[in-house]
């Protein structure tokens, strides 16, 4: 029988391993713990004329205030449908481009394929932007090539109308993202045991049959704690995509929370409001994750705690 | 769990440690040490005193400014003299965000530079970031009253009596009177192609979007590029300048009727006028690029000379018409008479006023607020402006025919080259962070093409709105808060109006925006600015 160690022996056996997490231990603690206690301010009147200790208290009048206000529906609805989106398009994506990529043989051309797909993922948004607008311009590259295919074709503002902003911006980040997406299922691919598909194939499985009952069960583990995780994700756009595509011809389809946030907090200086707006959101998240987290222990026996 | 709750201990136990680092900062008294011995003389510049080198953070608030002291030989001629040397803090993307981090942070640098019209100005005043430029002068510097005009002393004195802020370029009543006024807003054509049209009049509706439409048809490409038959000035989160107060003023809305603050956003003039732009976007006359375009595109586009017309300020424009001129004469941008409202009323465009355009503090936390405040002396005074616009003598200016002016060589690479002047020299003001402009006139050259016609067009239309300046809420009243929201519903308004479909969902928009601020609140904001304006004019004598 193993005898029961106490916390402190156990921590001096493996303190080269906890060496090795202080750093992000202590990181943690500085950029995503003090900065919590900064969260009171949406419960008071902060100015910059104050500190956040001597603030009057105002209670849940920004709260009251969230629920007056168009601009904040506006964005939510706005947030809520560009996430969505991505859910049904960005998430399953990069499932399916790494089941086909782990199908393919010649191991060389399989790591060009991913190395080509997941570069666009290390070109930042400023950039990426800075080439997108000029292209989806009314007469940049792209209107042009679709005039060439349809002559009779009228160029259209991509980035200059509310329309079609929201699948522009799922379709954007889903190529920028899809092979760095496809990383994690990758990597849970390697760990199958070959001689389950070993044993698929006497029983007479093609590989259809192999992909369908022996890849996608093993991953399914990791398929469904990255789902819990997007979908307590939902109310996060990507902040600077959207600071980067918004302009004043779309933002009634690119206004979301963040930027909202951003805007009211940093540009117009009420800080508290803001953070309310930011505080309520993390409240709906932290609702979300809870309920996607629950749903699956119950159903498949899997969570993420 | 026990472990997890273990772990959670230490993380608060360590969360409670560091807070106090964050709750520090501001509240305090003001408490300068007084310059020990004999009272300081009020007629000895105070930088005399002491030279020895000392260094000082600048913070600009314009992320478009590009020297670097130091770099030419007139800023290192100036550290010499007095010691000061200085270290420019520049925003590299939005200025709002850099700012309001820093005061967030409690920690400005030792100078700091906005414009006046920007609501962190209020803030920091009232936060008590600033020191009061009086407190430091009386126990530093005497010689800054001698340096400072008295009517700036006055319109930027506070409530509670301390001046903290000195303006550059700002206008007093009394320097109307020596000099003419100019305004930068201008209605913009290129020449070449308004001439070809025969110089038709655009001041009507009907002239205006006749104009436009014609130069398309004519002159469909700008070197194998699309002509832009009217741009404005950036579209931005909060409107655009250009169809805001510049289209205003061309129409002649008066700002206050009966002696009450009028609502010009209400106008039925301007509404007329903005239903045209509207008819202008419908009939094809307005490229989705001027929605989008920021400044940095329009010049280059205003250099390729792809506008047509342009609701501008040509004060924005000075290279790129350079370019032009050099390319040919012919296809510069001249001004010529723009919207006008139905009586045909002449503009009233707004001049340069006593606010000025930039406003500079000495923060509280300067290393050496005795040394700041003399160096703004300094510049604030004729010798320092001087300096600062003149140069060297001997190297960049001499006093030739009885009057101090540039040499000739330097005068010509002034006009040709304004880049490479500054590399090289550093005169003519490129630090202009307390630039006294009517005082500066008596340096300059004539005014030269393709320049001075832009200026002189607008002559007879400026009038002064100083009583106007400085009326704005601080961002976190109450009425601030109103002022906040009625801009972003105007920002987001604006494009709808211009590209509603139909003049009936114009209206129908038009009306939904006014009911709209009126709930929001505008009659308090209006009553707000009312007073200040009340307080303004007395400031001003009126």
């Amino acid at each position: 029988m193993l005898k029961q160690e106490s916390l402190l022996t156990r921590l001096s056996r493996q303190k080269a391993l906890q060496a090795m997490a202080i750093p992000g231990l202590i990181w943690m603690i500085v950029f995503n713990y003090i900065p919590m206690y900064g969260v009171i301010i949406a419960f008071k009147e902060y100015r910059v004329i104050n500190t956040i200790g001597n603030a009057p208290w105002v209670g849940l009048t920004h709260f009251r205030e969230i629920f007056r206000d168009t601009d904040f529906f506006l964005t939510m609805k706005n947030t809520l449908g560009i996430s969505l989106l991505k859910l049904l398009i960005g998430f399953p994506l990069p499932i399916v481009f790494a089941l086909l990529l782990n199908e393919i043989r010649t191991i060389r051309f399989k790591r060009w394929v991913q190395t080509v797909s997941y570069l666009p993922h290390f070109l930042s948004w400023v950039v990426l932007g800075g080439i997108m607008i000029p292209w989806l311009s009314e007469t940049g590259f792209i209107n042009e090539l679709l005039t060439k295919i349809n002559p009779g074709r009228e160029a259209v503002p991509f980035l200059g109308r509310p329309e079609g902003f929201w699948m522009l911006s799922v379709l954007s980040d889903t190529w920028k993202e899809m092979g760095w997406g496809a990383i994690i299922y990758l990597a849970a691919m390697s760990g199958i045991p070959p001689e389950l598909y070993e044993a698929a194939v006497v029983d007479g499985a093609n590989r259809f049959h192999k992909m369908r009952y022996v890849t996608l069960p093993c991953i399914a583990g990791t398929i469904t704690i990255l789902l819990i995780l997007a979908i307590s994700g939902i109310l996060n756009t990507n902040f600077e995509q959207m600071l980067v595509l918004n302009n004043p011809l779309n933002n009634d389809a690119s206004n979301v929370i963040d930027l909202y946030v951003y805007r009211t907090g940093i540009r117009g200086l009420r800080f508290s409001y803001s953070t309310a707006v930011g505080l309520f959101k993390a409240l709906i998240a932290l609702v979300l994750l809870m309920g996607a987290n629950g749903l699956s222990k119950k159903y498949q026996g899997r969570s993420l705690f | 769990m026990k472990k997890i709750l273990q772990l959670l201990f230490v993380v608060f136990l360590l969360t409670a440690a560091f807070v106090p680092v964050f709750a520090g900062g501001g509240g305090d008294d003001l408490d300068l040490p007084a310059v020990s011995g004999e009272p300081l003389d009020p007629n000895v510049p105070g930088w005399t005193l002491d030279t020895s080198p000392v260094r000082f953070e600048w913070y600009l608030n314009f992320s478009w400014y590009r020297g670097i002291w130091g770099e030419d030989p007139v800023s290192r001629y100036v550290t010499e003299k007095t010691g000061v040397d200085i270290e420019f803090i520049i925003p590299a993307g939005n200025e709002a965000d850099k700012l309001n981090t820093m005061i967030a942070s409690g920690n400005l640098p030792d100078f700091v530079t906005i414009g006046w019209w920007e609501p962190q100005v209020k803030e920091i005043i009232a936060g008590g970031m600033v020191l009061p430029l009086d407190v430091l002068a009386k126990n530093y510097d005497p010689y800054f009253f001698k340096a400072a005009v008295p009517e700036r002393v006055d319109w930027y004195t506070q409530e509670d009596g301390h001046i903290y802020c000195y303006p550059n370029a700002s206008y007093t009543p009394g320097d109307y009177e020596r000099n003419e006024l100019t305004s930068n807003q201008t209605f913009l054509v290129r020449k070449d192609m308004y001439e070809a049209l025969g110089s038709p009049d655009m001041s009507t509706p009907e002239g205006f979007l006749n104009a436009l439409s014609q130069a398309q048809k004519k002159f469909p490409k700008v070197n194998g590029q699309p002509l832009i038959p009217i741009g404005f000035k950036e579209f931005s989160d909060t409107g655009n300048d250009s169809l805001e107060n510049y289209l205003m003023n061309f129409l002649a809305i008066p700002m206050e009727k009966n002696g009450k603050l009028y609502d010009r956003f209400a106008d039925p003039e301007y509404k007329r006028w903005l239903n045209v732009f509207r008819e202008a976007q419908q009939r094809g006359l307005i490229s989705s690029d001027v929605y989008l375009d920021r400044r940095t595109h329009m010049e280059e586009k205003i250099a390729q000379g792809r506008y047509f017309a342009m609701l501008y300020q040509y004060t924005d424009m000075r290279d790129a018409q350079g370019i032009r001129f050099a390319e040919n004469p012919n296809t510069i941008y001249m001004a010529v008479d723009g919207p006008a409202n139905a009586k045909g009323d002449p503009p009233r465009l707004a001049g340069q006023g006593i606010a000025g355009w930039t406003v500079t503090f000495i923060s509280k936390t300067a290393k050496n607020p005795d040394r700041a405040i003399r160096f703004m002396s300094y510049l604030m005074s004729e010798e320092g402006q001087r300096d600062l616009y003149l140069g060297i003598k001997g190297l960049t200016w001499d006093v030739i025919n009885g009057k101090e002016s540039f040499l000739p060589k330097v005068q010509k690479l002034l006009k040709d080259d304004r880049a490479a002047f500054d590399k090289k020299y550093g005169a003519s003001m490129k630090y202009w962070m307390l630039m006294d402009s009517p005082q500066v006139v008596k340096w300059e050259g004539q005014p030269e093409s393709p320049y001075k016609e832009l200026s002189e067009w607008t002559k007879p239309y400026t009038v002064s709105y100083a009583a106007y300046d400085n009326i704005d809420p601080l961002s976190f009243e109450p009425e601030g808060i109103i002022g906040s929201k009625l801009s972003s519903l105007w920002g987001k308004t604006l494009p709808k109006l211009l590209k509603a479909p139909s003049e009936k969902e114009f209206n129908a928009i038009w009306d939904e925006l006014q009911a709209e601020r009126k709930k929001l609140g505008l009659d308090k904001l209006m009553a707000y600015k009312q007073e200040k304006v009340n307080a303004n004019k007395k400031k001003l004598g009126k």
